[in-house]
């Protein structure tokens, strides 16, 4: 059975994959909300899997949030607009978006000094209870989509949100052309963020991981060098040695993409006196680290949280060249109860998978 | 014995207190080195006990740093020029200045970008094998000692360099009038904080600790609340929210003068999304702390290596009467052999010694 949406009573019925319980997800309706006079109606044509759908899928958590309810899933997304409300004016139907998927309330204080990513009152694609995007029509403030070029692809729409979370790490990080960067984990999120570590004009980056394709992938994308590592907490010291090898120079600041208490005391030993480290990857909560020594060389820890501002950014960056992330889209899928289950568990093994999209 | 220095051949010799083994301070001869052109000689006249001074006395380290050979202790000092090198314009013998301890190379990258408290070339009195200054005269680059005002004592000139860790803290955790701020530890760093906190413009300082004593002093020098806590792991949570009830508003930054797991986790926990927490106490190399929690609500943690640039500030701090660092000031010894042993018994014992200062 196809999930176009079937029409029923001349309407079309909004299907979407909903996680019901834990490891099953079922294509279902998934009724929309009325059109507000700054809202928009996307048809959903390319969603990506992020590996926060997938920690929900088999657990029914990430973080703090838990999913208590049936909830539509994905978030990673981009779609051509059908409708637009009474008060949009920078958009027309037809026009083809990318979305940012997080609503926030622009009446806090976090909003309005523009640190909306932590605003209190966020409602965000696929974190509970906010239904998610996989699904074949979404309606979503028209502020929050962003217009492609017309030689952009909807898939690279998609792939902005993955890419936002390595800009916005790299803006956190200070990370510019005169700063050289280590960046731990060649996965989804460490290769986004070698991609706009690149873009924001690092001169070396440095790309750590334990898999040997993955760091091929990353020296395809543009890493300076790669070191292939263990997941052993002894090897840290000969591990830092050989990251000063391969950078040649001190190493500015640290992306922790993996998120390890091994991969961040590397970092913290690592990064140059006054440097930055960027835990980006989410591991245990509580984590055992040299913090002193660190804190005692000035090497400041900052943490991102999603992004923001980001959109304008990376589809500049994809226009412009800068940023090819064509090369992260590895496996594809349709949007069919069967092809949904095996997308996501393609996505969960990892591997050779780096982002799985939907072509809706 | 006084310690005036004996005078020889029409020259005094000058004495300093020289750490020769664990827990062994000895008043010996101290050789000055030739004046340069940039130098001045001065005749010590307030030197303060650092905790760092009492730790190299019962260890012989702090931090990476080991004494290898004798050693003369102290670094919190002001005096009198008595000489002054070839190319010194800005000081004339009779000035009283408080000296700014380390030395930077002033060719470094790091030396160069303003960052010359993280010089890898840094001499700094009484940090190994850099000779202290707990002696009748040191000789030092004119400029590193900053002129005091007329109706400001030695002994706070003294205080500037205690003071100075306050200031830095403040400086990298970017508090300012809109910053409420919260202090872990009302030691003798904790109340420099506190000072410098409030001169910074903070609206409000909350301060805790274990000791009553201490909290008492926090108050009378201007914490708008105090919270006695534990050394128990378990009541994080609950002081937390006493913290909140106590501050009001939220926590903007937290300054960690104690430097314990419990303080940092503390910290971390309480200080809001976007907040900062400056980690100035050194406990353990080792930290197990809820890191990656913090990181995703974007609280940064920065550390501090000393100071930089201070010293002007802290004198205006100091003559404009917005800090009072004299309430510290709790006990006062001679320069003698027995005083000495006595000054740095004092110091080590704690409890309602603050800071114990050489008058000589």
């Amino acid at each position: 059975m196809g999930s176009q949406g079937d029409a029923k009573n001349g309407g079309e019925e909004n299907m979407a994959a909903w996680l019901v319980a834990v490891n099953t997800l079922k294509i279902q309706p998934f009724e929309l909300p009325s059109l507000g006079p700054h809202d928009v109606r996307v048809r959903m044509k390319a969603v990506g899997i992020c590996g926060s759908d997938v920690h929900y899928l088999k657990t029914l958590r990430c973080a703090h949030f838990v999913v208590e309810e049936p909830m539509v899933i994905g978030h990673e997304c981009a779609g051509i607009i059908e409708e637009i409300g009474s008060e949009v004016t920078h958009l027309v139907p037809g026009d083809r978006v990318a979305l940012e998927p997080g609503i926030s309330c622009w009446r806090c204080s976090y909003c309005k000094q523009g640190s909306y990513n932590l605003c209190p009152e966020m409602k965000f694609f696929a974190t509970p209870p906010v239904h998610g995007s996989l699904a074949n029509q979404v309606v979503h403030p028209a502020d929050l989509c962003f217009k492609l070029p017309d030689d952009i692809s909807l898939e690279e729409g998609a792939m902005c949100e993955p890419l936002s979370v390595g800009v916005h790490a790299c803006r956190r990080a200070n990370v510019g052309p005169e700063t050289n960067v280590l960046i731990m984990g060649a996965g989804p999120i460490g290769l986004v963020a070698l991609l706009a570590a690149r873009a924001f004009g690092a001169p070396r980056v440095v790309i750590v991981d334990v898999d040997e394709f993955r760091l091929s992938v990353a020296k395809d994308l543009g890493a300076s060098e790669t070191v292939q590592v263990s997941t052993k907490a002894e090897d840290v010291a000969g591990e830092v040695d050989l990251i000063k090898k391969a950078m040649g120079e001190a190493v500015d600041i640290t992306l922790d993409c993996a998120g390890f208490t091994k991969t961040m005391t590397t970092a913290l030993n690592v990064t140059r006196p006054g440097g930055k480290v960027c835990l980006v990857g989410m591991g245990h909560n509580e984590m055992t680290v040299p913090l002193t020594p660190a804190a005692a060389r000035e090497v400041d820890v900052v943490g991102v949280f999603r992004y923001k501002n980001t959109w304008p950014l990376c589809i500049d960056f994809l226009r412009s060249g800068k940023i090819d992330v064509k090369p992260l889209i590895t496996h594809r899928f349709g949007f069919s109860q069967k092809e949904v289950e095996d997308a996501f568990e393609t996505s969960a093994r990892g591997g050779s998978a780096i982002k799985v999209m939907f072509n809706l």
